[in-house]
């Protein structure tokens, strides 16, 4: 079941929004585009419901519809994501070299224990504490790296895992430095 | 009607036909008196062939084609009802009868349910897959209505016919692939949307058990769909 988070829209957001609809609205797609700035605006890289309502009173865009483009296409995030996203691939070329063994550490040191998550296609998965977004993606394009982790947006290659656990560590220490 | 249509003949099953240039393979089919299945299509709504239970074979196309959005063109020879059409829709058939939990026995659209009529127009007897046995939730928050995605087939007819009969659009599809589902509004509870008028189409246009009236028996939900052509012409007319 898929849950929207609530976040009152300040009116420093409201204004944002108005700016980008003024740019963009009444062209056929502009619904995306308008989607796409304001969750990239949102500090925590997610689309509260207060912000969708805004867009679909402010674009004339029916509720259903919004809610529609926000579960089809996996780049909307409906939850508060983590400050570090680690992305894990799942592609045959890394799955045959131990991805999966790889997801299931990461996602065990994370505290995440329900295996349906681990056999599910599509992982999303926020730690509590508001550090980790966990997911999965279909390829890198970077096969001959396999297996293959983004951490942060920079992909690594060739990971096994200690190399993970290092990374983890890493970003465990730069998290608290900020 | 456009000025340079075109008159044009074709053969369908082998028959001689002639149709106008503008008309799709389903409606020469309809007006011929020849049989070609459909479950997303219903005249009066936008055409979205995405059931593809209307696949036609045209010689000299490889591809099968989708009736309903087809255009008909010169010289074509068109089989309605090969072998080939039938297997592929039966194995529609059962795909959609294992992706969800339809159970006629306790449907309340048992006897009158689009699917179990093709089903058995089809001679479908038995389904190959695995059923999937999704556990799906039924909505009956609503005053008058339920829904109930157990028996849902996805057709979108009710999404279509909110939006452009109705004009509210309170149903869209959530998500995509094993995972769609239709919703209303923010995916809230249907007693909850704002935007549903409380009108009925929805109900009326839905193929099987998946949207219901309640308290209504198994012979009173037969569907009422006279609205619908009736709508569309007034509409057009803008009285």
């Amino acid at each position: 079941m898929i849950t929207l988070t609530s976040l009152p829209l300040a009116e420093a957001d409201q204004e944002f929004l108005d700016k980008v609809i003024a740019q963009r609205g009444g062209r056929p797609g502009a619904l995306l585009g308008i989607l796409g700035k304001a969750q990239d605006h949102q500090p925590r890289k997610f689309l509260p419901r207060e912000t969708l309502e805004y867009i679909a009173a402010k674009t004339d865009t029916p509720l259903a519809r919004i809610f529609s483009v926000v579960t089809f296409y996996a780049l909307f995030n409906l939850e508060p994501q983590g400050k570090n996203t680690i992305c894990i691939c799942r592609g045959t070329a890394c799955h045959t070299r131990g991805s999966r063994e790889l997801l299931e550490s990461l996602m065990f040191k994370l505290g995440f224990h329900d295996p349906d998550d681990e056999m599910a296609d599509k992982i999303s998965l926020n730690t509590n504490d508001g550090k980790y977004t966990i997911r999965t993606v279909a390829c890198f394009g970077q096969c001959a790296l396999a297996p293959v982790v983004e951490v942060n947006h920079e992909v690594y290659g060739h990971m096994n895992e200690q190399t993970l656990q290092r990374e983890l560590e890493h970003l465990g220490r730069e998290t608290a430095k900020k | 009607m456009s000025q340079a249509v075109r008159v044009i003949t074709l053969t369908m099953d082998g028959r001689e036909i002639s149709a106008r240039g503008d008309q799709t393979v389903l409606q020469v089919a309809r007006e011929n008196n020849m049989y070609i299945p459909t479950l997303c299509h219903l005249t009066g709504l936008a055409r979205v062939g995405s059931c593809r239970l209307c696949l036609v074979e045209v010689k000299g196309i490889n591809k099968l084609l989708p009736a309903c959005v087809t255009r008909v063109e010169e010289g074509w020879e068109v089989s309605l009802n090969s072998e080939r059409l039938s297997k592929y829709r039966k194995s529609i058939l059962e795909l959609l009868f294992s992706e969800r939990n339809h159970v006629c026995a306790v449907c309340v659209s048992n006897g009158h349910c689009e699917l179990q009529t093709l089903a058995q127009t089809l001679g479908m007897t038995h389904v190959h897959f695995a059923y999937r046995y999704p556990r799906l939730a039924v909505d009956g928050s609503h005053d008058r209505f339920v829904v109930d995605h157990n028996r849902c087939i996805l057709c979108t007819r009710c999404v279509r016919v909110c939006d452009e009969i109705e004009g509210a659009h309170t149903w869209d599809l959530l998500g995509r692939g094993v995972n769609a589902q239709v919703i209303t509004d923010l995916n809230q509870p249907w007693g909850e949307s704002d935007t549903c008028t409380g009108c009925g189409k929805c109900i009326n246009v839905c193929p099987t058990g998946a949207l219901v009236e309640k308290g209504k028996s198994v012979r009173e939900m037969t569907k009422q769909r006279q609205f619908l052509p009736y709508l569309t012409l007034m509409r057009e007319r803008r009285w």
